[in-house]
């Protein structure tokens, strides 16, 4: 599956080499740029609509225009106080966003962090050390990695919910559950993908520091870690991004609005009600994507060399 | 400066190396790091036992030796005195989680698939029996009813007091007998007992607080027995039923006729099933169902045929999209493409939740924002073909931009050499690309379209977010017309309303997994990904 990457870093040298063409004239590239500024508008269509309807005085989903009528905040001020009141019957809703984005990001963050950890320590050993098991041990790792997570959600909730009732804090509705469920997944592509990052850091490394006498959980956390760190944000970012989006382990275990995370959440929110909760739902949808997004496109480059080697992102 | 032209790279590489490594060193060397073992271990065994403890007092043995097993090979994996365990002391950390949520699970939806789980089958045979004969009591025909008054006596325990409706009579009833109450001691209005002595009235948020208390409250009387009916009534109430417990059946009272355990986890006479049942084994019962019974076989089978065309339409436009923007856009020299691939990636980096409920949004038939500004009136979302269209077109927009950038990778990839031999030879710049770009292109990437594909086919959320599986089928099945396997299962298993089927959606997955594998199998066979095994 790495083909694409070692070919693509094999040719590259390649291109460098070869004289650099004069710039085509515009006259043989228009409809290159014609292409290229449609796919650019179908691809920000929904973005554009978004952050629109997001400053718009109107609540519904129909006064969504090219740009706002009636410039506003208060979708933002409503969404950020956790009320938001329904244009049509003037009630107050409850939606307590903030609630569900701190939700999303302490599980996201928490199943991100204790993957990598857990997912880099397992891959050193398949990496560094040569023993009984170790090629069945990976096999066994794809195998099992064949059945996803989402495919147990029905056992994963019976079980979540028989420990819930000898021990509470691992029962529906927690967020610990969550989270432990989640690292259930942990190995898998993951260990792959940093076994392979792993390999390619020198063993000498690893040597000298030994001769100087360090352990190998020494060696581990203060060699190859920080040597990895390129790795390590690649899995922690799909890791993260991953969790962010998953809805069905979650809408299994979690039960109570205060515990949902955003896709539960905003899913629930604006589920029948395009009419009335449009614009709060515009201003929340935007505070969540855009720190999502840009993290994503500033580590862009290490992600498609992590996913053209195995995961593949929703 | 001349030392470190002479040895180039290593050097880079090597010389800041040993500064760090000493470093680090000191700060994790001997004590610290041994303590911190300690600790971690310590917590770890002190959380452990304290786990057994607890595994203990409800009696679940398995369960505690399991763990006193875990716990103890984990000590000895992190405290042995052997280079031995090494590698183990990697791969414990991963692999518990691993065996506690995905191996575990793995075998517990084959238990569930293989067992009748669902709405009605929940609670062991044990509870179903003490449920059935709870359940069983009825008022008799000219049975007494009661108003009630729920007290509690000088110790706390709850009683009723309790006046017969016919004979005005007033009685206290406790879980184990109904005593006559002397009228001179009780105080009574319209609405039965408000007061008596020796006794203190419940009233209040306290009294509802005890509605779960009540419904399983009884005052054996005979034997029949007197049940709260409401908060302020009860009924004297008569068993229909007889349980034999040597024969192991309920018998009917009023004709005798015998409810056996039927196998499938009920108590039936005939067609005739008492409620509730239990969980048990019933073996191949739901795999069967989905290949005969033509109420679960037939959504099956559409939802398969569906399941296929969507995850293959959507790589497949995906991919077209992407390689025709690579292949367009990537034209050495060309102005803005930097611009171009930036704002391509964005589809791709946004959360996949927020764009299909934004999509969902801008779809809608009558506000949405689409046909509006194209003035017409396309039912999106609501029409059974329309809403698979609409599927595919927002998973596609979801996933072109990786297959732009990964075709665009592949691209650039392919030596100058074979196209240039190919334009030397005289081919045309179409017959280039069909001969020698494209295949080579499909090569390298034919993987990832197979894991793609994997991938979309278990698209929950594509799906759920954007049509939540609809328009409904008219045949009132659970499988709207948009339903992806994945989705199906959920509302298997999770659909309110129409109860939970969690055994007939553990199949679902089951055979899920088996079609996916199938994929797998294929992609792994093709990628050649395991001879990197070293």
């Amino acid at each position: 599956m790495s083909s694409v990457v070692e070919a693509a870093a094999g040719a590259r040298p390649a291109v460098r080499e070869a004289p650099a063409p004069r710039r085509p004239k515009l006259a043989d590239t228009w409809w290159r740029h014609l292409v290229g500024i449609v796919a650019c508008v179908i691809a920000l269509f929904p973005v554009w609509f978004i952050a629109s309807a997001a400053f718009n005085a109107d609540q519904s989903v129909s006064g969504t225009s090219f740009l706002p009528t009636h410039f506003t905040l208060k979708n933002f001020s409503q969404i950020l106080h956790n009320t938001v009141v329904d244009q049509s019957t003037g009630s107050k809703v409850d939606a307590p966003f903030l609630r569900w984005y701190l939700n999303s990001m302490i599980v996201a963050g928490a199943a991100a962090f204790l993957t990598v950890i857990l997912s880099a320590l397992a891959a050193y050993a398949f990496s560094r050390f040569r023993f009984k098991g170790r090629r069945m041990g990976m096999l066994t790792l794809l195998l099992i990695q064949m059945f996803p997570q989402l495919l147990l959600f029905v056992a994963i909730y019976l079980i979540i919910l028989n420990t819930g009732a000898i021990f509470g804090f691992l029962g529906l509705n927690t967020f610990t559950a969550l989270v432990i469920v989640y690292l259930g997944g942990a190995l898998g592509v993951n260990t792959w993908l940093m076994k392979g990052f792993f390999d390619t850091i020198p063993r000498e490394l690893d040597e000298s520091a030994r001769v100087d006498g360090a352990t190998a959980g020494q060696i581990f956390w203060g060699v190859v870690m920080p040597l990895a760190a390129p790795v390590l944000a690649v899995v922690g970012l799909i890791s993260f991004i991953f969790t962010l989006n998953e809805f069905v382990i979650a809408s299994a275990i979690m039960q109570t609005t205060s515990h949902f995370t955003l896709p539960l959440g905003m899913r629930g929110f604006i589920d029948q009600q395009y009419g009335q909760r449009w614009g709060p739902f515009a201003a929340g949808a935007l505070l969540a994507a855009i720190p999502a997004a840009a993290l994503f496109m500033a580590l862009q480059k290490f992600i498609v060399g992590g996913l053209t080697q195995g995961a593949v992102k929703g | 400066m001349s030392a470190t032209s002479a040895t180039p790279a290593v050097a880079q590489v090597e010389i800041p190396r040993p500064a760090l490594i000493p470093r680090v060193l000191s700060a994790f060397s001997g004590t610290p790091g041994v303590v911190a073992k300690i600790v971690l271990l310590g917590i770890l065994n002190a959380f452990a036992f304290w786990a057994m403890y607890v595994l203990l007092t409800r009696s679940h043995w398995v369960s505690v030796v399991v763990l006193a097993l875990a716990t103890a090979g984990i000590d000895l994996v992190y405290l042995a005195p052997t280079r031995k365990t090494l590698p183990l002391k990697f791969l414990i950390p991963g692999t518990i989680f691993l065996v506690g949520f995905q191996v575990i699970p793995i075998f517990y939806t084959v238990k569930v698939a293989l067992s009748n789980y669902s709405t009605g089958h929940v609670i062991t045979k044990h509870d179903a029996i003490q449920q059935i004969k709870i359940n069983s009591l009825q008022p008799p025909p000219n049975g007494r009813s009661y108003t009630m008054t729920v007290a509690r006596t000088s110790s706390g325990e709850l009683v009723l007091l309790l006046q017969d409706q016919t004979s005005k009579k007033f009685y206290v009833g406790t879980t184990k007998a109904l005593t006559p109450l002397a009228p001179s001691t009780v105080t009574s209005g319209p609405l039965g007992i408000t007061a008596a002595k020796g006794y203190t009235v419940v009233k209040g948020a306290e009294l509802f607080a005890l509605d779960k208390t009540l419904q399983n409250f009884i005052v054996p009387v005979g034997k029949a027995g007197i049940r709260p009916q409401t908060i302020s009534t009860a009924v004297e109430l008569e068993p229909t039923l007889r349980y034999d417990a040597k024969r192991g059946v309920f018998i009917r009272l009023s004709d005798g006729a015998v409810f056996a355990d039927n196998g499938k986890g009920a108590f039936a006479h005939g067609a005739d099933e008492l409620e509730p049942g239990w969980t048990t084994g019933v073996g191949a019962a739901n795999f069967k169902r989905i290949a005969k019974d033509p109420l679960v076989r037939q959504p099956f089978l559409r939802v398969l045929i569906w399941t296929i065309t969507f995850a293959a339409l959507s790589v497949a436009i995906s991919f077209a999209a992407g390689l025709f923007l690579a292949i367009t856009l990537d034209k050495r020299g060309m102005r803005f493409q930097r611009v171009y691939r930036t704002i391509l990636v964005i589809p791709w980096a946004i959360p996949g939740f927020l764009a299909l409920l934004v999509w969902a949004g801008l779809f809608n038939d009558k506000f949405g924002v689409i046909n509006r500004m194209f003035h017409i009136g396309i039912p999106w979302l609501f029409d059974a073909n329309w809403a698979k269209v609409t599927c595919i077109l927002v998973n596609a927009w979801m996933s072109t931009p990786y297959f732009f950038l990964v075709s665009m990778g592949a691209l650039q990839a392919i030596p100058d050499e074979l196209t240039e031999a190919g334009r030397v030879d005289g081919g045309t710049p179409f017959q280039l690309f069909r001969r020698v770009t494209f295949p080579l292109l499909l090569v390298a990437v034919a993987p990832l379209l197979i894991a793609s594909f994997a991938f979309n086919f278990n698209n929950f959320n594509a799906i759920y977010f954007l049509t939540a599986g609809g328009p409904p089928q008219a045949n009132s099945s659970i499988a709207g017309s948009t339903d992806i396997l994945i989705s199906y299962t959920y509302k298997l298993a999770f659909a309110a309303g129409k109860g939970q089927d969690l055994a007939l959606a553990s199949a679902f997955s089951i055979i899920i997994f088996a079609i996916v594998a199938l994929i797998s199998a294929i992609a792994f066979s093709r990628t050649r990904a395991l001879e990197e095994l070293a």
